[in-house]
């Protein structure tokens, strides 16, 4: 096996060039972007009247009125709530769907499809479903007698409803992992650990899971990493509201500039998401090499970290 | 993939690349088949925007050197936030319609054309509580930049099967007992709300000067109506939380008067407050007589007209610019002014209109339509100031917003929202 | 080891549970959009139309330009996903093959980038398409996702693992650089472009944020967007209306999925593994 660059370019020049366009690509939207933001944050400029240097007045004016704070405080609980939710969901539809057979298969393939189609798509079906007034699940409560709750009105009930909204599309992700994650269990421990006497539950337990902890801390931190991103299910379904009780980070932004037309304001937001997110990927890099440690542990043959790719920074989105 | 399909591909990435770029290419005064092109941004959904494809279509087929192309951009608030991304990115349309409290920014910003000087400006004989002078208050420009088009006044809509039109609150103690009457408790279906209104800006700021308040003191400054104001925001807080006869509707923005809507024609809430606009989607669509009147006054009555301004936008070439005031000047003509008016419930715009109406008898087989026409005599000015939409929009409104949902101390968020709005900038 | 019959029926209930949660949603969304606007009113939770009605989709067609939206989209999905494959593999292959200097630097910047999503960088990338007038152009979308720092990892990762052979053979052949990256190398990691093509082809089609921050008007106007503005119109909800856009909106990438769906199932976990 390789272990990492070993031939002689022909040229000296062929690596550059071959690296030239991706390296401009990345230089030009990715990390230029990221420099201009600084930048910006220091403006006070609304586009169609010349910027004026304000110098640290933004990040002032976004601590005085708690902006900041109340955006990523929000956007934590979120993530936190779709982590609960994916991670425990995906788990448990990965140990009662990786059987075999065709009614697995199936299913296996409806709860993945939501990952499949577009946020607007699930956004615009769960705002009928959830209408308080005729939506199937308010007609539902009613049925079961229990109170009406407005699902995307009520301050209170508005983020935990699009949490599980988001969690809904992005299980069939968590649930394919750990259904590789399981594939990873060698059949040899648990036959042991049944001969044994071992029943299902104490197999899992002593078995499966510290094998799947790996697993776990990735898709953990993947869906915390990819819903601290949300914006689109936000857009669509509650505009932030009702009263910013789900003005998640990147909508505060998106708010900010194309709204209230606050570039600096914007900039300032985009600066302290980033400073966030890059927290947290580096949560995920740990996680990874935890997974990697783990791996080390097992009877196969451990994975060098270098080898394992590192979980996207967006929802797989290249 | 195949190497000849490669090769294929790699061959293509120039042109491709080309093709990409071209297509970034700013266009000039676009033509089509020897018109100019128009682009026209607009707002309105429903059985508005059908009026509105309807006299574009007619104009376009009417001439055959202007071409209006309509292009629908969401509710007022999406749409201006669109226009505005354009103008910084030099993309922007030749022909839109902005909310009246946006004019003065986009005025004194420097992106809007002046129209004095285009032919027959002067001679519109446009309403005067309607147009750019009489909706502003005297610190306006004597330049025109802004053309009335679909100009609305609060209405509260009564559902005439519930409340007799003589029963119309008068004032906002009448409003208090009438939603106390007709609030019906209960589970599922029977609950009704005896009031009903989106939480907005427009009708808060016509409460403020109904309780004596004023928007801006007589230095400038944003007192937002002062005790008035909170007062307005304390009566909407006791209809939603103590007598609990008032429903804040779900959603923002134009979602939410979009339920409002609904809950009118559901019977879900007995009485509305909303835009003069959807008189005659209300009418047509509910299953009982609605009855329009003013809204309730306090001290005095008062509203301020809605709606929005045609603008034609500075950065659009010369060509599109005059095909564009050609489409104007048709529009606000007494013919279609008048269909527009008569077929939503808009208020019509030009004399010429208007006496028209008035001649075919329409307003005495309209009586709602007189109810709008009553208000429009309790008309206030707006401030002409550039802050003013900042200050709607980014300051009161969501204060509004979290103060009547969450039952705050109308007072302390009118003044949180004082302090904002005067360190702003 | 067969699980005892009690395990297994609940198992079974369990899965069919599942099943439903996910796909009754759709069911129903599609069971709305054949409805017309009076049962929708009035019986809103009616499982089954009384009347069929194709009137919603009448209105969609006529409300926004379907197929344009839909040409576009595919268009600018396609034309990153092969952009993004014309452009990894070189970079890929210099990355886990050549010595060169500055070669960790390079590495180094890409894994950065890894970090940088589209989220955070709208704003300046908004602002310089604006400054060069390309904002409400195709180059606006397609542009900034050509080059993929994910794909570069997962290319370079793959050709690790293929031995140097392979390349000191083609060279001695003759064969000259962009020959081997594209015509030998290209082939022998065939899995890992797959899985890349159709991983950017399908995130990019349903794509929301960024066509709705650098479009403003018409001209290249995505379906996702258009479907979500749809919604907004109207002076009151009509749902049957909005599920029939959404129908349309969510049939290409089921039909995708339906087809493709080893592959993605593949792209997904593989780029775990």
């Amino acid at each position: 096996m390789a272990t990492g660059p070993t031939l002689r370019p022909r040229a000296p020049w062929h690596p550059w060039l071959m690296l030239a366009p991706t390296l401009a690509g990345l230089g030009l939207f990715a990390v230029a972007p990221l420099a201009v933001a600084a930048y910006s944050s220091l403006l006070r400029w609304d586009m169609l009247t010349p910027p004026a240097w304000v110098g640290l007045a933004n990040y002032r004016a976004l601590a005085r009125s708690g902006e900041a704070w109340r955006a990523f405080g929000t956007t934590l609980l979120f993530s936190s709530l779709v982590v609960v939710l994916t991670t425990g969901l995906g788990l448990g539809l990965a140990l009662l769907l990786s059987r075999p057979g065709r009614f697995a298969a199936f299913a296996r393939a409806a709860v993945f499809s939501a990952y499949v189609v577009s946020w607007v798509s699930v956004a615009l079906l769960w705002m009928w479903l959830l209408d308080p007034d005729a939506g199937l699940v308010a007609r539902a409560f009613a049925a079961l007698g229990l109170p009406r709750v407005g699902f995307l009105t009520d301050p209170g009930a508005a983020l935990p409803t699009l949490a599980a909204v988001t969690a809904w599309k992005i299980t069939g992700y968590a649930m394919v992992v750990f259904v590789v994650g399981l594939q990873d269990v060698p059949r040899a421990l648990l036959e042991a650990a049944a001969l044994d006497g071992a029943g299902p539950w104490a197999r899992f337990r002593f078995v499966v899971w510290p094998l799947l902890r790996p697993t776990t801390a990735f898709v953990a931190t993947s869906s915390l990493v990819v819903s601290f991103q949300a914006f689109d299910v936000v857009r669509v379904m509650t505009q932030g509201g009702p009263a910013h009780a789900t003005t998640l980070f990147v909508y505060a932004i998106y708010e900010q500039i194309f709204l209230n037309l606050r570039v600096g304001r914007a900039s300032a937001l985009t600066v302290l998401f980033f400073v966030a997110l890059f927290a947290l990927s580096l949560l995920q890099f740990w996680a990874l090499a935890a997974r990697a440690r783990g791996a080390g542990r097992k009877a196969t043959p451990p994975r060098p970290p270098a080898e394992a790719a590192p979980p996207p920074a967006r929802e797989a989105a290249p | 993939m195949s190497s000849l399909g490669r090769r294929a591909w790699l061959s293509a990435a120039p042109l491709a690349a080309a093709a990409l770029a071209s297509a970034g290419c700013r266009r000039d005064a676009e033509r089509e088949g020897g018109r100019v092109v128009v682009s026209l941004w607009f707002s309105y959904g429903g059985k508005n925007r059908e009026v509105l494809l309807e006299l574009v279509r007619r104009f376009n087929e009417g001439q055959a050197r202007v071409l209006v192309r309509p292009t629908y951009q969401g509710d007022y608030f999406e749409a201006l936030a669109k226009v505005r991304t354009a103008l910084a990115a030099g993309v922007a349309p030749a022909l839109t319609h902005v909310v009246g409290e946006v004019v003065p920014y986009l005025a004194e910003a420097g992106v809007l054309e002046p129209l004095s000087g285009y032919e027959g400006a002067r001679d519109l004989g446009l309403l005067p509580p309607l147009d750019q002078a009489g909706s502003f208050d005297a610190a306006g420009p004597r330049e025109l930049f802004a053309l009335p088009f679909n100009r609305s006044v609060p209405l509260a809509y009564l559902n005439g099967s519930l409340v007799p039109a003589a029963q119309a609150p008068r004032t906002w103690a009448d409003l208090r007992a009438l939603a106390r009457d007709l609030t019906r408790r209960g589970g599922g279906g029977e609950a009704r709300f005896g009031f009903e209104v989106p939480i907005s800006w427009w009708f808060w700021a016509a409460m403020a000067v109904q309780a004596g308040g004023e928007l801006l003191g007589p230095a400038g400054e944003p007192t937002l109506g002062g005790e008035a104001g909170v007062e307005a925001l304390a009566f909407w807080q006791t209809l939603a939380h103590r007598d609990r006869t008032m429903r804040p509707p779900a959603g923002r923005d134009y979602n939410a008067w979009q339920v409002t809507n609904q809950d009118f024609l559901a019977g879900r809430a007995a009485t509305i407050w909303t835009s003069a606009a959807f008189l005659r989607y209300l009418e047509e669509n509910a299953s009982f007589p609605v009855v329009a009147a003013p809204l309730p006054a306090h001290a005095r009555p008062a509203a301020f007209v809605g709606g929005t301004f045609f603008v034609l936008l500075r950065q659009a070439p010369p060509a599109q610019k005059e095909a564009a005031w050609a489409f104007l000047r048709w529009v606000c003509g007494p013919g279609p002014a008048a269909e527009w008016a008569e077929r939503t419930g808009y208020l019509p715009v030009s004399r010429g209109a208007y006496e028209q109406m008035l001649a075919r008898g329409f307003y005495e087989k309209h009586p709602n339509d007189r109810a709008a026409l009553a208000q429009l005599e309790a008309a206030h000015p707006w401030p002409w100031r550039p802050e003013l939409f900042r200050v709607e929009r980014e300051i009161v409104e969501p204060r509004l917003e979290r103060a009547v949902l969450l039952d705050e101390d109308p007072r302390a968020a009118l003044d949180a929202a004082r302090r904002a709005a005067r360190e702003d900038g | 080891m067969r699980p005892p019959r009690p395990a297994k029926l609940v198992a079974d209930a369990l899965t069919a549970l599942a099943t439903a949660a996910w796909l009754f949603p759709y069911v129903w969304m599609v069971l709305t959009s054949l409805k017309p606007l009076r049962e929708v009113l009035e019986r809103p939770t009616d499982l089954w139309p009384k009347r069929f009605d194709g009137g919603a989709y009448a209105e969609v067609w006529a409300g926004m330009p379907v197929g344009r939206y839909f040409a576009v989209t595919t268009a600018m999905a396609l034309a990153i996903a092969f952009l993004q494959l014309a452009l990894v593999l070189p970079a890929g292959y210099a990355l886990a093959k050549l010595r060169f200097v500055g070669r960790n630097a390079a590495f180094g910047l890409v894994l950065a980038c890894l970090l940088v999503p589209a989220q955070a960088t709208f704003v300046p990338v908004f602002l310089f398409f604006a400054r060069l007038g390309l904002v409400d152009t195709m180059a606006a979308l397609v542009l900034p996702f050509a080059v993929s720092a994910f794909g570069t990892f997962l290319v370079r990762q793959a050709l690790l693992n293929v031995p140097d052979e392979i390349i000191e053979a083609a060279r001695l052949d003759g064969a000259p650089e962009w020959v081997i990256v594209y015509r030998v190398l290209g082939p022998v990691v065939r899995p890992t472009l797959v899985s890349l093509f159709l991983l950017s082809f399908v995130f990019h089609w349903n794509d929301y944020f960024w066509p709705l921050v650098m479009t403003t008007g018409d001209r290249v106007r995505t379906l996702p967007l258009g479907v979500a503005l749809f919604r907004e119109q109207g002076t009151g909800v009509r749902w049957h209306v909005v599920m029939a856009a959404n129908v349309v909106l969510s049939a290409p990438a089921l039909a995708l999925f339906a087809v493709a769906q080893r592959q993605l199932l593949r792209a997904i976990g593989g780029s775990y593994r």
